[in-house]
């Protein structure tokens, strides 16, 4: 290689890490502009949505898609929101309760599955899903950094964060679904003909499965778990865990070893795995994790007799 | 190691500086290549390296053997030696197990029931590949097409050079080896094209082919649920994603030899624009298609005997090409299809009837992409039995409203296989290899194009999956 074919690629290298800097800034500052303006839809709308009225909610449902789907929070009291977002789990979600504000006693359901809080895999990396935040939220920020998420390539393109959601920022900025106003973060799996087909079709091929047999918890859930303890005590909420139901749970031991887990940490926890195990009709499910809307509005009175419980408690916190 | 993983992003960066940098010395710039070949294929199981070593040295050994050999008998002796080295290997890592389920399967047929005879294996990566890779070099020089080196670091750095180790292109030593023999000169149209191949090949594996696989998994994973329009949609879909996801990778191998100044051959040409089965075949995964076609089909005999022995060669040809992505009888089939189309190809050529199908040749491109669907569904099932369910169900012929599952992963399937295709018939239109793309870029088109692409990579890119080729 001469001297010239030196220059030439350290041109070229110079040249691309400029340009690729700026194209990423560009695209960042313009999709942060675009998705701010955005309240619908589960890739920043929702986010947005949420901490526009966190201040003033009396409840938040915190959790999975199991929780999103399952619990209609108009059914229970209209000044709440069902926070509940597909493919997360803790991080995301206590990251989130960690921006409710301090003074408001407010009322909290945690959605939290007993197979995941012992997995040997899990680090965290739905915590990615508030990465559009990253640079402008302080708590996002810290907690992201505290988990290692935002690694060496994400800190030179931000544009990383907005990874798999442009399409939808998009769309609904361009073209909303409904109005966010009147949404209060449930939504409702209608069934199909199809689905149902299919939901069948699960059933008739259902086989049981292999249960965990590691019982150690998870370090991020236990590191969450003690976080949240402690967050419920000084920042007036009311913090109530909950497991949401299943077509057919086969593996009951790591509930029963979770539930023991909560109890040693002084949480309460309330586990509805098996809550239609003797009412089990095919139209209350769209798959074997997932309520359909018929089966989440049974459910959801199950949810409003524990809030009629906590929520004299949380008033008088 | 992967190439869409970080990992690579400093392994290349740091192995082109240090290999440059030992330009004036083609002996240590080699030796590095071998080292960094072997941290490579060490970063997914060390244990077999051996397997490279031992092929290398039963090669090396056997070609220089065979040129030396006096007499025919012990030319094909040595060559022999080869062949049941290397196919012995090949055999047991990757058909033992099939062949005694097979085996199995047969004696229940006779009511005899054998022991389980099948054996706790390991796949061993990319070993196909460079079987038949080191196979080349054994045959060309038994066919006095090659004289072996004899230096045998070029030729164990021949058989592991890492940019095609693991998947290929499968590169003949004629074509290879002269170039690791001779000292390298940097070129900036190579840089240039390598930059804008192995980007290009990056997008088409992690943005294009990793979001279709999320739903073609999703349907193919089970089957059994979903209705005629729902397989139709997920075969269609998988048929663009094994193809970006192959020659995405056969672009990032080819870009980056060409970083390191080497040339390999194209090894994807637009496939699926092709008027024939027959075209296809120049077109898909040509390392392969030529390797099949010098080293099998012309060693069986080729066209040279009669028209009964050419579809024979053609079949057999088809059928151990099948075999060769995997142990199992679905590869077979998917071979056995394109063994009977080309077959019908080939004789309708023989006749007055080509000319008026070639004027139909429209159509070709349909008829010809239908067929290579149909054959994929045996491709991507997981055994015979599955590929003929999904098979009966699309044909239910149940078409009302296909499974969308994730809205989000389909939309994004579909944008971002309009780019890809919208590229491809760019390409196709001008007439434009995507090997030469970069080769008229000055240096600002080359970075903003290179930029371009990273831009879209970080806004698209999927969670990385394996390729689909590593199991092969």
């Amino acid at each position: 290689m001469t001297r010239d074919d030196l220059k030439y690629v350290l041109k070229i290298m110079a040249l691309f890490l400029v340009i690729s800097f700026f194209i990423d800034k560009m695209i960042f500052f313009t999709l942060n502009k675009i998705s701010d303006k955005v309240y619908s839809g589960q890739s920043v709308g929702k986010l947005n949505h949420f901490l526009e009225i966190k201040d003033d909610l009396d409840y938040v449902i915190f959790g999975s898609s199991r929780a999103n789907h399952h619990v209609d929070p108009y059914k229970i009291s209209k000044n709440g929101f069902n926070m509940g977002m597909d493919g997360t789990k803790i991080a995301y979600s206590a990251t989130l309760l960690k921006v409710l504000p301090k003074q408001k006693k407010q009322l909290i359901f945690f959605h939290i599955d007993p197979e995941n809080v012992f997995s040997t895999k899990y680090t965290g990396s739905d915590i990615n899903g508030l990465g559009v935040k990253y640079n402008r939220n302080d708590i996002f920020k810290t907690e992201i950094d505290k988990l290692e998420k935002n690694n060496i390539v994400q800190k030179f393109y931000w544009s990383l964060s907005y990874n798999g959601k442009v399409l939808g920022i998009l769309k609904n900025f361009f073209m909303t679904n409904y109005d966010y106003k009147s949404y209060y973060g449930y939504d409702p799996l209608n069934l199909t003909k199809n689905q149902k087909n299919i939901f069948e079709r699960i059933i008739e091929n259902d086989k049981i499965e292999d249960c965990q047999d590691n019982f150690d918890l998870n370090k991020v859930y236990n590191g969450y778990l003690d976080d949240l303890a402690l967050f419920n005590q000084e920042n007036n909420k009311a913090l109530v865990f909950f497991t949401s139901p299943k077509f057919n749970d086969y593996c009951k031991e790591d509930n029963i070893k979770f539930e023991k887990i909560m109890k040693d940490k002084g949480l309460i926890y309330y586990d509805f795995s098996d809550f239609f195990k003797k009412d089990n009709s095919h139209s209350f499910w769209r798959d074997k994790t997932h309520l359909s809307n018929k089966g989440a509005i049974k459910f959801t009175k199950r949810i409003y007799n524990i809030f009629n419980v906590y929520r004299e408690k949380s008033t008088a916190l | 190691m992967l190439f869409n993983s970080f990992e690579f992003l400093v392994f290349l960066p740091i192995v082109f500086v240090v290999y440059w940098l030992l330009n004036n010395d083609l002996r240590k710039q080699n030796i590095l290549l071998l080292v960094s070949s072997y941290i490579f294929y060490a970063w997914w199981d060390w244990r077999f390296l051996s397997l490279i070593i031992i092929s290398s040295i039963v090669d090396f050994t056997a070609g220089t053997k065979i040129f030396k050999s006096e007499t025919e008998k012990q030319r094909k002796a040595w060559l022999l030696v080869s062949l049941t080295a290397n196919l012995g290997l090949l055999s047991i890592f990757k058909y033992y197990n099939f062949f005694a389920e097979s085996f199995a399967d047969l004696m229940n047929v006779f009511g005899w029931q054998p022991n389980d005879l099948t054996l706790n294996i390991i796949l061993p990566v990319g070993i196909s590949f460079y079987t038949f890779q080191t196979l080349s070099y054994t045959i060309d020089i038994y066919r006095k097409q090659f004289q072996p080196t004899k230096d045998v670091i070029s030729f164990f750095t021949y058989i592991a050079f890492f940019p095609q180790l693991v998947a290929g292109p499968i590169e003949r030593a004629s074509n290879l080896l002269p170039q690791i023999e001779k000292k390298r000169v940097f070129r900036k149209e190579w840089f240039s094209e390598g930059i804008v191949q192995v980007l290009i090949g990056l997008f088409r594996k992690i943005v294009i082919a990793d979001t279709i696989g999320i739903y073609v998994d999703m349907v193919y994973g089970n089957i059994e649920l979903y209705n005629s329009s729902t397989i139709i949609l997920a075969t269609f879909l998988y048929a663009f994603q094994i193809y970006y996801d192959f020659s995405g990778y056969s672009d990032i191998a080819i870009g980056t030899a060409k970083l390191l100044g080497f040339k390999f051959h194209q090894n994807f040409n637009l496939p699926y624009f092709s008027k024939s089965l027959t075209e296809f075949w120049r077109k898909w995964h040509m390392s392969l298609s030529y390797w099949l076609r010098d080293y099998l089909y012309i060693s069986l005999g080729g066209n040279r005997k009669g028209i009964k022995i050419t579809y024979r060669n053609l079949m057999l040809t088809m059928l151990l090409g099948g075999l060769w992505h995997g142990s199992s009888w679905n590869f077979i089939i998917w071979g056995g299809i394109h063994g009977v189309v080309l077959s019908v190809e080939k004789y309708l050529k023989s006749t007055r009837y080509y000319e008026k199908i070639g004027s139909l040749s429209v159509f070709g491109y349909l008829i010809t992409f239908l067929i290579v669907l149909l054959s994929w569904i045996f491709f991507r099932t997981q055994n015979v039995h599955s590929a003929i369910f999904a098979i009966e169900k699309a044909l239910q012929l149940d078409f009302s409203k296909p499974f969308i599952g994730d809205i989000n992963v389909l939309a994004n399937s579909v944008l971002l296989l309009s780019l890809g295709v919208l590229f491809d018939l760019y390409l196709f239109n001008k007439k434009i290899h995507l090997e030469d793309l970069g080769a008229k870029f000055g240096v600002t088109k080359v970075a903003t194009t290179a930029a371009i692409v990273v831009a879209l990579i970080n806004l698209f890119y999927s969670t990385s999956n394996n390729f689909i080729y590593f199991q092969f």
